[in-house]
């Protein structure tokens, strides 16, 4: 993955100017994709998306359905219930119709980002993410 | 005479429609770096105020 450092980045430097939104595009050839979105998902139901999203990022592809559990198990989780969701993909649905807007979108690549709107695709360091910012930022004040 | 009007008046307007289409080709061209596209956020997973400046949205893959 490699992303999760730079977005990090981005909100530790831009804190309380920045909003982030997460779609989710689990490329269908990859085998743990689908199940990580709906391990994510699952954390959120009980309050800890955005810990199971750092946790994921950092230990991808560490990703099978024994790991998700264990990771639900460590951020503390009610796991009996993390784990039903997780086998009947009890948010299908919302992954979805994020992969219907990505494909509608015609996006290829994750990661892809839109910031205000603009299209940033595939990694990039940090430096080309501040350079967007920092302009939306200018365009805001005006 | 008056079909050699009508018939110069058409041709101008061709042009004036040609010179328009390039027109708007070129604002495209143009525009294209800058295009904004809408993405709708719906009740996905968000973190920061909603109101921020600037909102970056994230398609994913966590594998």
């Amino acid at each position: 993955m490699g992303v999760g450092p730079t977005v990090k980045k981005i909100l530790n430097t831009y804190k309380g100017k920045i909003r982030l939104v997460i779609k989710n595009y689990p490329y269908k050839y990859r085998d743990y994709s689908h199940i990580a979105a709906e391990a994510a998902l699952a954390a959120r139901d009980q309050g800890k998306y955005w810990e199971m999203h750092d946790l994921l990022l950092e230990k991808s592809p560490k990703l099978d359905r024994a790991d998700l559990i264990q990771y639900a198990q460590q951020l503390g989780l009610d796991v009996k219930k993390f784990t039903k969701c997780l086998d009947t993909m009890c948010h299908a649905g919302q992954i979805e119709r994020d992969k219907k807007l990505a494909v509608d979108m015609d996006l290829y690549n994750t990661p892809t980002f839109f910031i205000n709107g603009r299209k940033v695709i595939g990694e990039r360091p940090f430096e080309y993410f501040k350079q967007i910012i920092d302009e939306e930022l200018k365009n805001a004040k005006q | 005479m008056k079909t050699s009007l009508s018939g110069t008046s058409y041709s101008a307007m061709k042009r004036a429609l040609l010179a328009a289409l390039f027109f708007f080709f070129a604002c495209t061209v143009i525009v294209a770096e800058e295009k904004r596209y809408v993405v709708p956020i719906g009740d996905s997973p968000q973190l920061g105020p909603a109101n921020a400046p600037v909102t970056i949205i994230e398609f994913l893959d966590f594998q």
